[in-house]
């Protein structure tokens, strides 16, 4: 198997992301419209003017961004083509936009939203594309999403499926979301049996999503004050630092703080350096956005591995992810009139 | 009268040269060529880096030139 072409490629479009001085020179500006402008004058130019013709504003920026994401990772699978291995991988990536996807259809239809608000949220980057997850919007509601899903044979019916009993008894909508978390996890997890540095890469990566999925589960359900027992059936397997037996004790805790000094022996010890302020006040979007940089950071970080294996797309995908999510957060900023100073600490920079 | 050994002791010098270049030149081509799609600009280095393994196949033609001139 030879990376050394994706190697560069992926090392070339690395070089064209927004650097941090970049990511400050959007800060600063005053308003929404200079911040389209100096987009403009950047690598998303080109959609940002495809955007424009069809919206303004903060809808511009969406659906120039979105439109972005989803031409890059087209690009890369299109490229990787030729790699069989490379592609499966970046495959295993790529499906975890299809299973959003299919959440946010599914919460759209559940609180009966329109399907121009649910389309707006979409991003067509996997499997699924927009005319298939159009034709999901036009279903009436959740059961029949489901079905359609099944008619077609696409592999996610099957968790919703064996799980829409259940969440038809108490109409809450975790139950199909934890299924097709599951279900994402161990087939990606079943693909990468195998013991090659690839595989072992790319194990340890999802293996650490498991664990931060599992510790936003714990840290819902004990502010929830949810009885371990009912807690347990929202866990995933596969996690790299905490098994089910370590994680049905962090659900016996009483607190939020608690849970955060149990983890101070674990790889989460960074936790305890969130004021405690914030903690005690039982608001767990700190601690959530504390471990979706930590998770971003070791994403970024493949880039340090192996260049003449996957890491490399690995560490790209994490990167852009970043890029688009600090991009969304100015922009969000900018239009809530948000202070600059608070703005850079709610960036990620890698 | 040279025996048998000295010219396939030459073809040996140089065909280890040619092998190891044409390797590396793929790989190098390869990562090149990647490059240049993402950046049309660095093709200037590229072909010079695309280059520089020929300097094996080169050492393998002396040597194998050395062993010819100096034994036959």
């Amino acid at each position: 198997m030879d990376y050394g072409y994706i190697n560069a490629r992926m090392r070339g479009m690395k070089s064209r992301l927004l650097s941090r001085r970049s990511l400050d020179d959007l800060i600063m500006k005053p308003d929404l419209e200079s911040l389209i402008a100096d987009l403009e004058n950047s690598p998303y130019r080109e959609d940002i003017i495809e955007a424009k013709g069809r919206s303004t504003g903060i809808a511009c920026i969406e659906n120039a961004l979105r439109q972005n994401f989803i031409r890059t990772f087209r690009k890369i699978q299109n490229f990787s083509k030729q790699e069989p291995e490379a592609g499966e991988y970046i495959a295993i990536f790529l499906h975890r936009w299809d299973v959003q996807n299919i959440k946010t259809i599914l919460r759209g239809k559940n609180i009966h939203t329109t399907n121009e608000e649910i389309l707006e949220c979409l991003v067509p980057a996997g499997e699924l594309d927009e005319v298939t997850l159009k034709e999901l919007l036009k279903q009436p509601d959740v059961r029949s999403v489901i079905d359609l899903l099944a008619t077609w044979k696409i592999r996610y019916a099957k968790p919703l499926t064996e799980s829409f009993a259940e969440f038809w008894k108490s109409r809450d909508l975790a139950i199909l979301e934890c299924a097709l978390d599951r279900y994402y996890y161990t087939d990606a997890l079943a693909a990468v049996k195998a013991p090659t540095y690839n595989n072992n890469l790319i194990r340890d990566l999802l293996a650490l999503e498991i664990d931060v999925v599992n510790l936003r589960t714990v840290l819902r359900m004990v502010r929830d004050s949810v009885d371990p027992a009912d807690a347990e059936r929202y866990i995933i397997p596969g996690g790299k630092e905490f098994d089910l037996r370590k994680l049905r004790h962090l659900l016996t805790l009483p607190a939020i703080d608690d849970v955060v000094r149990a983890l101070v022996a674990t790889r989460y010890r960074f936790l305890s350096r969130i004021p405690e302020a914030a903690i005690r006040t039982q608001k767990i979007s700190v601690i959530e956005k504390e471990l979706e940089r930590y998770l971003i950071r070791e994403g970024v970080g493949a880039f340090l591995l192996d260049p003449l294996s996957v890491a490399s797309v690995i560490g790209y995908f994490w990167a852009k992810y970043n890029e688009i999510t600090n991009i969304r957060i100015i922009s969000r900023c900018k239009t809530a009139d948000f202070p600059v100073e608070n703005l850079k600490e709610e960036l990620v920079y890698v | 009268m040279v025996g048998w050994e000295v010219p396939i002791g030459a073809a040996i010098a140089f065909a280890g040269g040619a092998i190891g270049t044409g390797w590396a030149q793929s790989r190098i081509g390869a990562a090149g060529a990647g490059a240049i799609a993402e950046r049309p600009e660095t093709s200037g280095s590229i072909i010079i880096l695309e280059a520089i393994p020929e300097t094996l196949v080169i050492l393998g033609f002396v040597v194998a030139a050395m062993i010819l001139l100096m034994t036959g």
